[in-house]
């Protein structure tokens, strides 16, 4: 039985949340007798199987920090959610968190649908341990944030879905939270009200908040996340910045999919490509946190179906050059070759700044809305007229795939050029401008 | 533990939130509605009379009273417990998806009861006031009373709350332990009617002293026998002491038992 329940401490060195071996073990019953008579007389009802669903997790968010969980359905990222939550508590280990805890992991939980926007506001808040002098205060701020205007009076019943979801995430993101747990909710409203609630994660994360994110949108914890964590059975299986764990994730989940398919088998250039997942599997119960993925370890990976042989850049003269000036054009020049044709393929390409900031990407399935054939050999050129940015390193990535995303070859870091502007104004992007006086 | 009592003072507007649907929900829907909290008392009162001075005569002096004024505080003891059983299961929702100290849930029910019960209290004075005439100097002597009943409810509704979430018998079997309850108590006679040899037994039962107060308070008019009250406040303080730490082990896997 567990004898360590979640401290909250006021010890400050920085740290919000410190995790330290928990463990989880969940009685799943095939068929459970709940009354007297049920477990007397069906014996054989009361039948479960233990299942571990965590085996001993630890890691450490600093204040301030964001970091997100990913795994497959059942690997135990949601369980970890709810213990760090407290909805549930560990068999064994030890879980600290220091300050107020927000959870926006059932939105609207508590809602009742008799009642206006505004009265559910309150209890809603209520739920969250707010008193009603601090609900007072944060009224017209959620109001405003849900859009709901003059709604706001009307019977939640009478509300769309959007409109239920946009109030039920105001509520949870404006109750100020130390820190702030995300489970797979983003998914909230229209785009515009995504990237608003995207833009008030960002600001409440820059005013100090930790976040814990549970999420399938591999993109959205990029976006927001310093460091991932890919749980896998129970265990952390790869933990770092996600452009490092998300492709090996990625893959894993490309050849796993293969698996299940059964279909085409893949060869060694697979294995040569995804070492790391034999390795992987063997890690040992981290007690000690894990060794984050070195930025090094992996920059290519895939099936090997089509392999990239060379990739070039060239200037408008087709010389192959690494210096270019904002305005220049650019040519990425791809060969490649494949086992067989391929008439189902993706080319796609990102760019990096040196710090990581993710630049700009794209693929030809979304420029064309079409797959395009990859013959057993051929080259690929895209044509870039332009590059405004700043000055400055930058890295591009390459990849071949399938429109499901599964990666025939995928490339990172596969080339550097260096953007060098007459002028170097600050900000992210070079903006071609005049100045005109009259 | 401190800890642990700070966390349900944050969530003291949870509660109210609770208490306030409690006592609303009540009679949602209903023509009278809130109304209905004193008109239902009344009610009882006017079936009691009926039957106990013309139909059942019970031999005590105005026994409508006699029993009213015993019955009403019994009632909330009751529904404090037999409700308790359930309150956890009714907000399974809420208690396997978000989190808040499970505390409140108990809380509030047992205080929804409680409003509930000084509510009716309006009812019951003025009744006492027009049928027997009211002695002021003893009524502040209700506060230590009601709040020792409170105490018991609090505590058993603790037990009862945890309990059930394993183990869903619990919530018929109280519903037919909390009738022998009653019939142990003396709600409908007096302690004189109980033979002489069982009466010390009889005290055990810390509702007794409570609801002898109420009523020497109320029906007999005279200072009541405070030193069995003590009892009761002892009583009230082990099962509040049983009843927390007993909740508070087993409301660690209630997630995964809803």
């Amino acid at each position: 039985m567990s004898e360590f329940i979640p401290v909250r401490e006021k010890k400050d060195d920085g740290v919000a949340i410190r995790v330290e071996n928990i463990t989880k073990r969940f009685k799943v019953y095939l068929d459970k007798g709940v009354y007297l008579k049920e477990r007397v007389l069906f014996k054989n009802r009361n039948r479960y199987e233990e299942r571990n669903v965590l085996r001993g997790i630890s890691f450490e968010v600093k204040k301030g920090e964001a970091i997100g969980l990913i795994g497959e359905n059942g690997c135990g990222k949601s369980t970890t959610l709810k213990l760090l939550s407290r909805i549930m508590y560990p068999d064994s280990g030890k879980i600290e968190i220091n300050g107020r805890v927000s959870a926006l992991i059932e939105l609207g939980a508590g809602f009742h649908p008799d009642m206006s926007g505004r009265e559910n506001i309150y209890t809603n808040a209520a739920i969250f341990g707010l008193s009603k002098g601090e609900i007072d205060r944060r009224l017209q701020t959620i109001i405003d944030f849900s859009e709901l205007g003059d709604y706001i009076d009307n019977p939640v019943r009478t509300y769309s879905s959007g409109m239920y979801m946009r109030l039920a995430f105001s509520v949870a993101i404006n109750v100020d939270a130390d820190v702030l747990l995300i489970d797979e909710i983003l998914a909230v409203g229209d785009m515009a009200f995504q990237a608003k609630c995207f833009n008030k994660l960002r600001e409440i994360k820059n005013r100090g908040t930790t976040i814990v994110i549970v999420s399938h949108s591999l993109a959205q914890i990029e976006q927001i996340c310093e460091r991932s964590y890919w749980i896998s059975e129970g265990k952390i299986r790869e933990q770092g910045a996600p452009r490092d764990v998300h492709p090996l994730y990625m893959d894993y989940m490309s050849h796993k999919g293969q698996g299940i398919d059964g279909g085409a088998k893949t060869d060694v250039s697979a294995e040569t490509l995804a070492p790391a997942s034999a390795e992987a599997m063997e890690q040992p119960a981290p007690e000690t946190p894990v060794e984050p993925v070195q930025p090094e370890a992996k920059k290519r990976w895939g099936s090997g179906e089509a392999t990239m042989q060379s990739v070039q850049v060239l200037d408008r003269d087709g010389n192959e050059r690494t210096n270019f000036a904002p305005n220049e054009p650019i040519t990425v020049r791809i060969a490649y070759t494949a086992q067989r044709m391929l008439p189902d393929s993706v080319v796609g390409i990102a760019i990096y700044k040196s710090d990581q900031t993710f630049m700009y990407g794209t693929n030809s399935l979304i420029d064309t809305s079409q797959p395009v054939k990859l013959q057993r050999q051929g080259t690929i050129d895209l044509v870039i007229d332009s590059l405004p940015v700043a000055n400055g390193c930058y890295t591009i990535d390459l990849a071949l795939h399938r429109p499901d995303g599964f990666n025939f070859d995928f490339w990172r870091e596969i080339c550097t050029i260096n953007i060098a502007g007459k002028v170097n104004p600050p900000g992210l992007i070079y903006l071609p401008h005049l100045w005109e006086f009259h | 533990m401190i800890e642990q009592i700070k966390e349900i003072y944050c969530y003291r507007e949870m509660i109210w939130m609770l208490v306030r649907r409690d006592l609303r929900g009540r009679y949602k829907a209903s023509a009278l509605g809130f109304l209905w909290t004193f008109l239902n008392p009344l009610l009882q009162l006017g079936v009691y009379t009926i039957v106990f001075s013309i139909i059942m005569r019970a031999g005590i002096e105005k026994y409508y009273l006699f029993l009213f004024v015993a019955l009403i505080p019994w009632m909330f003891f009751a529904t404090s417990i037999q409700g308790g059983a359930t309150c956890i299961l009714t907000q399974k929702d809420m208690v396997a998806k978000i989190h808040f100290p499970r505390q409140v849930l108990p809380i509030a029910h047992v205080t929804a009861s409680f409003v509930n019960m000084l509510l009716c209290f309006i009812v019951v004075l003025l009744v006492c006031a027009f049928g027997l005439g009211l002695e002021l100097v003893l009524l502040p002597l209700l506060i230590p009373v009601m709040l020792t009943e409170y105490l018991l409810a609090l505590g058993l509704c603790f037990v009862v709350a945890g309990v059930t979430v394993y183990f869903r018998d619990l919530e018929h079997i109280t519903g037919i332990f909390v009738m022998l309850w009653q019939f142990l108590t003396p709600v409908m006679y007096s302690v004189e009617q109980v033979p002489e040899q069982l009466r010390d037994v009889f005290m055990l039962n810390p509702m007794t002293p409570v609801i002898s107060c109420y009523r020497d308070i109320l029906y007999y008019r005279q200072a009541p026998q405070m030193n069995n009250l003590v009892l009761s406040i002892g009583f009230g303080l082990l099962f509040l002491v049983i009843g927390w730490f007993l909740f508070d082990h087993l409301q660690k896997h209630f997630a995964e038992e809803l």
